[in-house]
């Protein structure tokens, strides 16, 4: 290499380090401005209440009552709610992505009459807002069907291919492997459903556990969705638990932060045992629209 | 691969096996749904069926878990007691209870009976959803107060569950560090506005020292407060009276809210934080006034039901909390709104005089005497407040106040001609009303806009949506 | 040679097994549509031409919810612009900060996954519970945000208490939590082919020339992507009115989705509360369409446009 050629390679190396550096401070600045709220949720968690109130308001707790989760998991009850939710979204994740993955593989794969056409519907039910058709759905459910205070009406729609988005995501998946591979099986008297199976499943893995990811979280945050459906609080999900709880007569505020802290906790540990999954999911969809 | 298919396979038996248990877990918890659902659909049963066949019945509330558990205890104790009925509780959530009810309604598996927001009583009533319970207290040694009693069209459609009044709270300690005398718990001696913002002005500080009034005070800086009043809707009504106007005219046909006694009213409530800087901006979205406040030691007045002694007050008197109670301050008149919950019974039922005697038992203050001790509720029989010995009975506690204090400040106060029905026990449709009167006010409590702008540009909203129409 | 006619015979028999094999691929997907999408829509429509109230039997009344909404309801035109104003300020917010994020977190730093995991994490929190601890942050008296301001000598700001602030205020946590915009960028970034970046630098273009002309214009599919997510489930915002503010104060956060929810289910007027949903489909299926429409202008696809 050329000196001149050296010394800017060089120079430029030392100004990439730079933005390299400074580009790093500013991402942790940034990443400490997204985790204050988390933080000052958790800090009211371990606080009494009359220390909750004080102004001006302390960034640290006087002492780790670490007591006050106890006493919280006395009254929330924070498992039973687990446990509902998982009723709730375990059905609904494993539903929702066969029959996505079944959706997305006609939709890739198969020819026939009327794709287009249904391809259409299917796009435009990405468009329509799940608000839309809350009233006739809620009535169709509960004077309709009868389910009252149930589950159901809240697993059930997942079996209908797990929400268009979910459907695109897999078609677009799959049109990204190679058709020769669903040749050679064909040749070798493979027919389409053992096709999906043994080779086009195995091959999107990471985007059935995308769909799996989006499934849940959409589940675990619908608070909507829950409040209408479900009555009893035994049967509540950790959502409605931590809205009932708010609400009790008996306001305790750090022990509602305790509860909700409990709440984050699910769905953090599954994002990070999913994170390397997901993040490769998305890489692989391309996104071509 | 073979090992694929294998888990495929799993994962679908899985899916359906789960898909069943959750079906199946909703089936066998809704016990309450099919006796009343399939009553709907079998012939008709009539009550004079053999007595071997128990009548049963279920009674919906609101609150949470441990509250149903509380009901349910009382419920037994009913059961236990005769065999003819036998009561199952259905409590449901406080923010979803009359959603809930409207879906039971439109499915025609309404509970025999149960509790009812106020301000549904008389739509519901209206919409010919409840039974008329006037007959319910014929023959009893004590009927329920007279402010109690939910009237639609001349009869009475419900009795309140117990008996709830707004009072004005106080922290004893700040009193006592400024010096400043107690609010008076005798109705004869109430306050009037001045001296009630005087006072709260001695209490107010900033973080200098400094109270309103005096040179330098920084409103921005208050690190203490005198005074706070609530301002949900239905609450300012009191005001609204208490300044010789009001919401509703006695019949709850015409609407009262444009005149100016009412609107001058809500704006002193306003002036509160807005010119007298005595109180902090009202957020009214939250249940916990009185944590805020009084209990906080941020606040050293503050309005609030009577249901805030057994609901946090009592915890935080064993804390070390000095709190008081007192009567109201007034401006012409002196004025509280009382309330309470609704118990009804549904017109869907099957068994009405059943339902009946279950709630008159119930309301009956010996049997669900937990909430009443707590403090959460009051007593709803006149007795209870004429009667000497039954009043120390029910106030002789350690969770209250002091018994006089307490007799002056509440049960005197609950009887006396002070105590109007908050307007929902006659008026129709004061869930649009309030809401509407609510969004209307938004801006001035910041001060915005002041009162007399803010209703005046809506009225036509608001008497219409006192008539019924949006 | 015997192969020779083989294929051709299969081919033609699994035709129409292929046929039959993607319809019942389909059938969940089909029921779902069905019952679960296009029949609710019409009973959408249905019931906004009743005056069902649930409780009495419903009586045909053709436009007139409709014509009342545009009319004389109270809330109407302000829950409009409430949303419109929220989804904008909640969508420019959302795709600017993921945006920048994610070409902070493109570059060569130490712990970029940490980080991404950072930034991602408040979208996988339940949001009810968000919005309580925002309200702690935000409260006009006491809130940490206010104690800041008067540290710094500047007057308190009311947030979700002041009309004028409290959409800002609710957008500001939309932002907030919209990172999972963020990795939807990052994996478009990381698609933009080096080989572009590569002969620009050697061209002697900077940062800012290589982004504007390699980088945006390599993004477009993803930010088309990116923009009508945010679109959609902004335009549907709900949750903070329902957790925080009840619409208030006066009418300046009553989305209109909550007015939809509080119309149904809270006043039990679902052929009105009918009509409002389908004033707000009508709005979501515009803005869709515009964002479809003009999307072929501005969005420069490598690959096919199959659709």
């Amino acid at each position: 290499m050329s000196d001149a050629a050296y010394s800017r390679f060089k120079s430029k190396k030392r100004s990439e380090r730079t933005i390299n550096a400074l580009t790093l401070l500013i991402v942790i600045v940034f990443a400490l401005i997204v985790l204050f709220p988390i933080w000052w949720i958790f800090r009211t968690s371990l606080m009494t209440n009359p220390e909750i109130y004080q102004y001006p308001p302390a960034l640290l707790p006087k002492n780790w009552l670490f007591s006050n989760y106890e006493k919280t998991m006395q009254i929330f009850k924070f498992w039973k709610y687990l446990w509902n939710t998982m009723i709730i979204i375990v059905p609904s994740c494993l539903g929702g992505t066969f029959t996505a993955t079944l959706c997305g593989y006609a939709f890739a794969r198969l020819r026939f009459r009327g794709k287009q056409l249904i391809w259409s519907l299917c796009v435009g039910s990405m468009l329509l807002p799940a608000m839309v058709t809350l009233i006739p759905l809620y009535i169709g459910w509960t004077r309709g069907l009868g389910l009252q205070d149930s589950y159901l009406p809240l697993i059930l729609p997942y079996f209908c291919g797990g929400g268009a988005f979910n459907i695109f995501l897999i078609r677009q998946f799959i049109l990204s492997i190679p058709r020769e591979l669903d040749q050679a099986a064909t040749i070798d008297g493979a027919g389409y459903f053992r096709i999906l199976f043994s080779i086009i499943m195995p091959a999107i893995k990471p985007a059935m556990i995308v769909v799996a990811m989006f499934i849940f979280i959409g589940l675990w945050n619908d608070l909507l969705q829950q409040m209408i459906y479900i009555n009893s609080s035994d049967k509540y999900t950790i959502a409605l638990g931590i809205t009932n709880f708010k609400g009790q007569l008996k306001q305790d505020w750090s022990m509602t932060m305790a509860a909700t802290c409990l709440s984050f906790a699910p769905g953090v540990i599954f994002y990070l045992i999913g994170q390397k999954y997901f993040v490769e999911g998305i890489t692989l969809t391309g996104l071509k629209n | 691969m073979k090992t694929m298919k294998k888990g495929f396979m799993f994962n679908v038996s899985m899916v359906l096996l789960l898909g069943m248990m959750a079906g199946c877990s909703t089936n066998n918890n809704n016990p309450n749904v099919s006796p009343t659902g399939e009553a709907t659909s079998k012939p008709a049963v009539t009550t004079t069926s053999p007595s071997t066949e128990k009548v049963k019945i279920t009674y919906s509330m609101w609150g949470s878990e441990e509250e149903g558990k509380k009901t349910q205890e009382a419920a037994d104790k009913f059961n236990a007691s005769q065999n003819r009925i036998e009561v199952k509780v259905q409590a449901i959530p406080w923010e979803n209870y009359m959603t809930k009810l409207n879906t039971q309604a439109t499915a025609g598996q309404l509970p025999d009976t149960g509790i009812l927001k106020e301000d549904g009583v008389i739509q519901w009533s209206s919409d010919g959803m409840l039974n008329d319970v006037s007959s319910m207290y014929t023959g009893s040694d004590s009927k329920p107060l007279d402010s109690l009693a939910y009237k639609y069209q001349g009869k009475t459609v419900a009795y309140a569950a117990a008996n709830e009044i707004l009072l004005l709270y106080y922290n004893k300690d700040m009193f006592d560090k400024a010096k400043v005398p107690y609010p008076p718990s005798a109705l004869d001696k109430a306050w009037t506005w001045e001296e009630f913002v005087a006072t709260a002005k001695k209490l107010t500080v900033d973080s200098n020292g400094k109270h309103p009034d005096e040179d330098g005070f920084k409103p921005q800086s208050i690190v203490q407060y005198g005074a706070s009043v609530e301002n949900l809707a239905w609450q300012l009504e009191a005001w609204a009276l208490s300044n010789g106007g009001g919401f509703y005219s006695n019949d709850g046909t015409a609407v009262r809210i444009g005149e100016d006694a009412s609107i001058e009213a809500i704006q002193k409530v306003a002036d509160l934080y807005l010119k007298d800087h005595v109180a902090p901006l009202s957020v009214g979205q939250t249940d916990d006034g009185i944590q805020r406040t009084i209990i906080a030691g941020k606040v050293a007045m503050a309005t609030n039901g009577a249901w805030n002694v057994g609901t946090s007050l009592n915890a935080a008197k064993d804390a070390g909390l000095k709190y008081g109670v007192a009567v109201l301050p007034y401006f012409k008149e002196k004025v509280t709104l009382n309330t309470g919950g609704a118990n009804v019974v549904f017109s869907q039922t099957k068994h009405p005089k059943e339902a009946m005697e279950w709630l008159k038992w119930y309301t009956a203050e010996e049997n669900n005497w937990g909430l009443i001790s707590s403090g959460i509720w009051m007593p709803t029989l006149k007795k209870w407040y004429t009667d000497e010995t039954l009043t120390h009975k029910w106030v002789d506690n350690p969770n209250f106040p002091p018994y006089n204090e307490y007799k002056s400040a509440v049960v005197d106060y609950a009887q006396s001609s002070a105590a109007r029905p908050a307007a929902w026990f006659y008026t129709n449709h004061t869930t649009d009303f309030n809401t509407l009167l609510a969004s209307t006010l938004g801006d001035v409590w910041t001060g915005k806009t002041s009162a007399k702008e803010a209703i005046s540009k809506n009225l036509e909203a608001l008497k219409a949506a006192n008539k019924g129409q949006k | 040679m015997e192969t020779f006619n083989k294929p051709q015979q299969r081919r033609s028999r699994l035709h129409s097994n292929e046929a039959s094999v993607a319809y019942i691929c389909l059938i969940p997907a089909i029921l779902g549509l069905i019952f679960l999408t296009y029949l609710p829509l019409l009973g959408v429509l249905g019931i906004s031409m009743t005056n069902w109230t649930g409780l009495k039997k419903p009586e045909f009344i053709g436009f007139s919810n409709y014509i009342t909404l545009f009319t004389t309801d109270p809330y109407m035109k302000d829950s409009i612009l409430a949303t419109l104003y929220f989804a904008f300020l909640s969508v420019a917010g959302s795709m600017i900060y993921s945006l920048f994020i994610a070409m902070l977190l493109n570059r060569k730093i130490p712990a970029r996954g940490f980080f991404r995991a950072v930034f991602y994490v408040p979208f996988v929190l339940p949001a009810a519970a968000i919005y309580v601890g925002w309200s702690w942050l935000y409260e006009a008296n006491f809130g940490f945000f206010n104690y800041l301001l008067s540290e710094i000598g500047l007057n308190k700001v009311l947030f979700i208490a002041d009309s004028n602030y409290v959409v800002p205020s609710l957008s500001l946590i939309s932002v907030w939590l919209s990172g999972n915009l963020i990795v939807i960028f990052l994996a478009g970034l990381q698609n933009v082919p080096s080989v572009y970046h590569e002969a620009a630098e050697m061209d002697g273009a900077n940062g800012w020339n290589r982004f504007r002309h390699i980088t945006l214009p390599c993004m477009t599919p993803i930010i088309f992507y990116n923009l009508l997510l945010s679109l959609i489930a902004n335009l549907q915002v709900v949750t903070p009115a329902l957790a925080l503010t009840n619409g208030g104060p006066g009418n300046s956060s009553r989305f209109m989705t909550y007015l939809m929810y509080d119309q149904a289910f809270v006043n039990y007027k679902l052929g009105y509360a009918c009509a409002t949903t389908f004033i707000v489909f009508a709005i979501l299926a515009a803005f869709t369409a515009v964002l479809f429409k003009t999307s072929k202008r501005w969005i420069y696809s490598e690959g096919d446009d199959d659709k």
